[in-house]
């Protein structure tokens, strides 16, 4: 589902933000992507959606090769994704019916077929009797839990999240990754970038880490911190 | 159709238009101005050249015989320029209704009763069917036997065609001086528009919505500033003729411009799509460098 194949990243001021990675995704994992601040885990992200575009490398999502991709391609790239951010991204004056629809709505969907899908995802991600409300008026989980119905409201293959749970207490934290679970469950292939250690080491899922823009270890049912899983995979 | 789709696009539309309406009437505002010069430097260029139409019209070409011109050289004068097809008429002045003409014409200013012998030479007058062939046919009378001079105010038309051309210039300078000016305007408003809904655009980049589909409610936002401010000047410029316009025409008689120059509906037109084109090309070029970057 995802292959980056000798990928490097250097920014434009000279900063080298990954360097040589290999990384495997098959369809349907649960990933995360962990590492200090700055090793590069947004960046490995961004790549994926092309809001960054790799130095040197390969980059496979969901059969595209998004290293090549033309400008005018990548919105047909994006529609594949879904993704998530820490600071939510709600637009503040729309409802979360509202801010769940324009995904589908600005990408050019059929009233119809909007109508239904939004209260479909609503209903996953818990919030259908808040659907008239504005993220104002939402916790962070619940704002969080819009975000990620309007990620995945256009059917994705794979849900990208870049510190989920970043800005969220503890019981907000796990409310989302019990919905990020579940969506991975429905057959989503999930990737999270996270420096939260007790999600990590309470889900047990295939751990990636990052450490100065090369890939340290890759552990399947890993934990935060290195060395403490059960088998050592190296990809690529 | 699709009635929920359109309803969202003309929502967003709506909304950007609203949301700054004090820079969104700058840029309406500046688009009338810029509309009403145009419309008003297109109407006087149409008058003038109408003048200058109707002036030219009248010029005739004055062909002098020679004192001893035979009335057999003047009949095949008469005879080559009636088989002339860029001759209208030719008219027969002797020198004694010359005379009585300019006796009439200089009423009060010259004695004529002094003049003890007519020293005015007989002539014709011609008058061409098109302006422009009146050269040629001055060049053409001038080379036939008992033709002492030939004489058609050869300066004031070159005046007439200098003067238009310098009016033209200016106006041309001062019209796209203010469609830089409505340019900017709109620009700015769209580009303010963008800064506020950044975090839309943003969010619609991030779940793949296309770049036109971004654009156009600000393309649309361009061409409601170009339009209405259009519709404005048109407004006034309507009411500008129906006021003052008649005024003028009193005024100077002498003028002689026809009461409409040029027909209003179409103008009206022209002057419309011309402001809905500044606001589309402002829009365009502002929102396309938003998401160049």
């Amino acid at each position: 589902m995802i292959s980056l194949r000798g990928v490097s990243l250097v920014y434009p001021n000279g900063v080298r933000a990954l360097d040589n990675v290999n990384l495997e995704i098959a369809k349907g994992d649960f990933v995360f992507l962990v590492g200090d601040s700055g090793t590069g885990k947004s960046s490995l992200l961004r790549l994926l959606y092309r809001e960054a575009k790799s130095t040197t490398g390969e980059i496979t999502v969901d059969g595209i090769r998004v290293d090549r991709l033309r400008r005018n391609r990548i919105p047909a790239l994006r529609r594949h994704l879904g993704v998530v951010f820490q600071d939510f991204k709600l637009l503040v004056d729309k409802t979360v019916w509202e801010n769940v629809a324009f995904a589908m709505q600005v990408t050019g969907a059929h009233t119809r077929d909007v109508m239904r899908q939004v209260p479909r995802v609503l209903d996953l991600v818990g919030l259908s009797h808040k659907s008239r409300m504005y993220p104002g008026e939402l916790s962070g989980g619940e704002q969080q839990r819009t975000a990620i119905a309007r990620a995945l409201v256009n059917n994705p293959k794979i849900l990208l999240c870049d510190e989920p749970t970043g800005n969220l207490d503890p019981a907000n934290t796990t409310e989302i990754t019990a919905l990020l679970l579940r969506i991975n469950l429905k057959g989503t292939t999930v990737v999270v970038a996270t420096h939260n250690q007790a999600v990590v080491d309470r889900m047990r899922r295939r751990v990636v880490r990052l450490e100065d823009g090369r890939i340290s270890t890759d552990e399947e049912r890993g934990y935060y911190y290195l060395g403490l899983g059960e088998s050592q995979v190296l990809s690529g | 159709m699709d009635s929920g789709k359109v309803k969202f696009f003309l929502g967003e539309v709506l909304r950007n238009f609203t949301r700054n309406t004090g820079m969104q009437m700058t840029a309406i505002g500046t688009v009338a101005i810029t509309i009403v010069l145009l419309g008003l430097f297109l109407f006087v260029r149409a008058a003038v050249a109408d003048a200058g139409r109707q002036f030219l019209d009248q010029i005739s070409v004055s062909a002098y015989l020679r004192a001893d011109a035979t009335p057999a050289q003047a009949d095949a004068i008469s005879h080559f320029l009636a088989q002339d097809p860029r001759v209208a008429s030719v008219q027969f002045v002797p020198k004694k209704q010359a005379l009585a003409e300019l006796r009439q014409r200089t009423q009060g200013t010259i004695d004529t009763a002094l003049l003890t012998e007519n020293p005015l030479p007989d002539k014709f007058r011609i008058k061409a069917r098109v302006t422009e062939d009146v050269p040629a046919i001055a060049d053409s009378v001038r080379r036939l036997s008992g033709v002492e001079n030939v004489v058609y105010g050869q300066k004031l038309v070159a005046r007439m065609l200098q003067l238009g051309a310098v009016l033209r210039r200016v106006g041309i300078a001062v019209i796209v001086v203010f469609f830089a000016v409505a340019g900017i305007i709109i620009s700015n408003t769209i580009r303010l528009t963008v800064f506020a809904r950044r975090r839309e655009i943003a969010i619609m980049q991030l779940v793949g919505a296309t770049s036109t589909y971004i654009r156009l409610p600000f393309i649309c936002e361009g061409l409601l500033d170009g339009f209405i401010g259009a519709l404005f000047a048109v407004a006034l410029l309507a009411i500008a003729r129906a006021t003052l316009w008649p005024r003028l025409l009193e005024a100077l008689p002498w003028a002689q411009i026809a009461v409409t120059p040029i027909d209003p509906r179409v103008l009206a037109a022209e002057l419309l799509l011309v402001g809905a084109a500044i606001g589309v090309l402002a829009s365009w070029i502002s929102v396309g460098r938003h998401l160049r970057t």
